[in-house]
């Protein structure tokens, strides 16, 4: 297809201490397997973009060791292909990025060289399966300098402070952008994503050098909300918003439901892609109990595990009871232990006859590396 | 056109067609059967080259090798999509004047020397698709350079009453091959041929030339070639290989081979010796609130409402509610409905089985393993295959 993807990788950084702390938003563990970049990578792959270009500014070693070459997402091609642009000096303009525009600027070469007519921007906080495809045909119908990407759904106080929320006059154009409101009820809200045509964003960016601006929320949509035509694109399907712990806690829950799961890794459009890890089927031993978890491979299971989802190489003792928790990957629970509503970062390690207990409204949360 | 040398080229015989695994290998070739939850059978000699750094290989292939050829692709799966060497398919070729079907196994290499001389090989390292095990052939390798061996034969201790069903070597005390035999009915020894030869290349081809200018040869290794080298007094050498190794060439060894994985002496697919496989991008397998799982093996992106027990279920593999799948392989794709009982059978891939119905009998002692074959759709007790 005829367009350039640009993922953001870590944008809400700040949002997500615990889980960020090692590692960039788009690097963080989500369902079982996958890391949250997987999601819009997948979304642009699967709606045929092959050249994607991923911007980060800091922690981004996993990220790196994630993408690699890309050819797990087909995006190792000799034209095309996945790049990754930690941060770039250009003249006094040097540090990390502020906001997607600062970042925009200093990729500013990458993005007049390329050929493609549209790019699609897109960060790494939100999973949804929308195909670009029918985005920048609608971008077309509409004429549009913006599509921006929405869905409708309940928000609360405390998750409304880190939306974007649009209103739209009749006809659908975007007649109002409120960034990160404290606010409540159903809303239109922002998937973080948005088409447009290749010119128009290089005459943003050159716009944004001439008056400083660093800001695309404020100083581009909320901004010139009236002199630009921002439509905006309605997605209806699964959608979750990774902004806080708990945020992920409960959207990773939700995966436990079997037509959730499916919706997302069994789409038309296509599969979640993801690193390759050549991990081993995983082994049930004799004792094993496992009920309604989600359970990647590699594990090996010797102790009861319910309404949880295993990562990759985590071993489960004999009989450690582990409920309503998330075990990323290669974790080890001894023998004995007992575990609810635990999220375990990577490496954790929990010792025979533990006992650790957080609550579903209030997640523990264990460290990479840890010892228990 | 002379490529960068190689000191050695490995040579993997995949054109057979396994005939011994029935339904199993009706549509494909016996490397590419699945194996243990998420492999095929070729896997293992192409993980055990690639972790033994060897990193040229030709797969010669001749029976139905459409699953084989798309599945190695180019090869990327197990490293080896290389900048000088990699994996190269090698099915039989017309030349001028000229077309023949490999006749055996020493003929598809006779027909294939160009290939190998392209890299200018000091060794050749021949193996076959059709074994699960884990070597390091360099260190095989090593050992046929220390002995300064024109051949040497990896070997197995099997236990005696066995024994007459492979190849038998005798070797002295410095490991000098004394004799063999192809399947002897009095066999001298229990060391077994494992069908991995390490030739010095001038010496092969030498004898492959030989070998076929004899209109009464069947261009054999174990039949032909390797009792010719013997006889003529070349230096050949046993290399005794002590681990895990299976040959998978009937129903039933490759069921108990698949059971192995659930047994802690078994072979241990976790360690640092990876096996590397391509396979479909899946999610995690879901364990419902009703299913249980015990002393199994189960691979991504299968859905498990019913009971598993000593079973290896492979990806996308979905068992229904009330479904129960006892001392089983149920390869990818398989999709079993509601209230259906499964026991001691070999599923292929992509069948379609039906609600309320009864597969295979439980294991007793003159029970036989139950086949269903690939692709087939099963909605009454009637026309199974066993």
């Amino acid at each position: 297809m005829n367009a350039l993807g640009i993922i953001f990788s870590d944008i809400q950084d700040w949002n997500m201490t615990e889980l960020a702390s090692h590692r960039s938003v788009a690097a963080i563990p989500f369902g079982g397997r996958y890391r949250l970049i997987d999601f819009p990578l997948s979304n642009m792959v699967n709606s045929g973009i092959n050249k994607v270009c991923v911007i980060t500014k800091s922690n981004y070693r996993s990220l790196m060791e994630h993408i690699g070459s890309g050819k797990d997402w087909d995006l190792s091609r000799k034209k095309g292909g996945i790049l990754i642009f930690p941060p770039y000096a250009v003249g006094d303009n040097h540090g990390l990025y502020q906001g997607r525009l600062d970042a925009l600027k200093r990729v500013l070469d990458y993005i007049v060289n390329s050929k493609e007519k549209y790019v699609v921007l897109s960060d790494c906080d939100m999973i949804y399966d929308i195909d670009y495809r029918k985005v920048i045909k609608y971008h077309e119908e509409k004429n549009s300098d913006i599509t921006a990407l929405y869905t409708k759904t309940g928000i609360n106080k405390s998750n409304s402070v880190h939306k974007i929320l649009y209103k739209f006059d009749e006809e659908g154009r975007v007649s109002d952008v409120l960034v990160y409101p404290i606010t409540e009820g159903t809303h239109n809200i922002g998937l973080n994503s948005w088409v447009m045509n290749k010119e128009f964003l290089e005459a943003l960016i050159y716009d944004a050098i001439a008056r400083n601006y660093k800001d695309f929320s404020y100083d581009v949509l909320a901004a010139r909300v009236r002199s630009l035509r921002i439509y905006g694109y309605e997605y209806k399907g699964f959608f979750a918003h990774i902004d806080s712990l708990q945020s992920y806690y409960d959207n990773s829950m939700k995966l436990l439901n079997i037509e959730t799961l499916q919706s997302i890794f069994y789409s038309k459009t296509g599969p979640i892609y993801t690193k390759r890890k050549d991990s081993t089927p995983t082994k049930y031993c004799k004792e094993a109990v496992v009920k309604n978890s989600l359970i990647a491979s590699g594990c090996i299971i010797e102790g009861t595990v319910e309404n949880s989802i295993i990562f990759r190489g985590v071993k489960i003792g004999k009989n450690a009871v582990v409920k309503n928790s998330i075990i990323m990957q290669h974790s080890t629970i001894g023998e004995n232990a007992q575990l609810n509503s635990i999220i375990t970062d990577t490496y954790a390690y929990v010792n025979n006859d533990r006992v650790l207990l957080g609550y579903a409204n209030c997640p523990f949360f264990i460290k990479k590396n840890s010892i228990v | 056109m002379k490529l960068i040398k190689k000191e050695c080229v490995v040579m993997l015989l995949a054109g057979g067609q396994g005939s011994r695994l029935g339904a199993l290998t009706t549509k494909i070739a016996k490397p590419s059967v699945p194996f243990g939850g998420k492999y095929r059978i070729i896997d293992f000699p192409l993980s055990n080259c690639v972790n033994s750094n060897l990193d040229t290989i030709g797969v010669l292939t001749q029976y139905q090798p459409l699953t084989l050829n798309s599945y190695i692709g180019d090869g990327k799966s197990w490293d080896l999509d290389r900048m000088h060497g990699g994996i190269q398919i090698l099915p039989p070729y017309q030349r001028v004047g000229d077309s023949e079907w490999y006749s055996g196994t020493a003929n598809a290499i006779y027909q294939n020397m160009n290939f190998i001389d392209l890299y200018s090989p000091e060794y050749v390292l021949i193996l076959s698709g059709d074994h699960i095990y884990k070597m390091d052939y360099s260190l095989m390798i090593n050992y046929h350079k220390e002995k300064d061996a024109d051949c040497t034969i990896s070997v197995i201790e099997v236990p005696m009453e066995e024994a007459s069903r492979f190849g038998i070597l005798s070797s002295d005390e410095d490991g000098r091959i004394t004799d063999f035999e192809e399947k002897p009915e009095n066999p001298k020894s229990n060391q077994a041929s494992m069908g991995i030869y390490v030739f010095k290349w001038d010496k092969l081809k030498k004898y492959l030339e030989i070998d076929e200018n004899n209109p009464h040869s069947t261009n054999d290794f174990g039949k032909d070639v390797i009792p010719l080298m013997l006889k003529s007094n070349e230096k050949m050498y046993a290399y005794k290989f002590k681990g895990y190794w299976k040959d998978v060439g009937t129903i039933d060894s490759l069921w108990q081979a698949n059971m192995d994985l659930l047994d802690k002496d078994g072979l241990d697919l976790s360690d640092d010796w990876v096996i590397y496989s391509r396979h479909a991008e899946k999610p995690p397998h879901y364990i419902s609130k009703e299913a249980l799982v015990k002393n199994s093996i189960i691979s991504e992106g299968a859905v498990i409402f019913g009971t598993v027990e000593n079973s290896i279920i492979f990806s996308g593999v979905t068992v229904g509610k009330n479904s129960y799948v006892k001392d089983s392989v149920i390869m990818a794709d398989v999709e079993i409905k509601e209230n259906t009982v499964i026991n001691y059978a070999i599923i292929d891939e992509m069948v379609k089985i039906g609600s309320n119905l009864q597969i295979g009998e439980p294991i007793g002692d003159k029970s036989k393993i139950t086949v269903i074959p690939r692709e087939s759709v099963i909605n009454s007790n009637e026309g199974v295959i066993i």
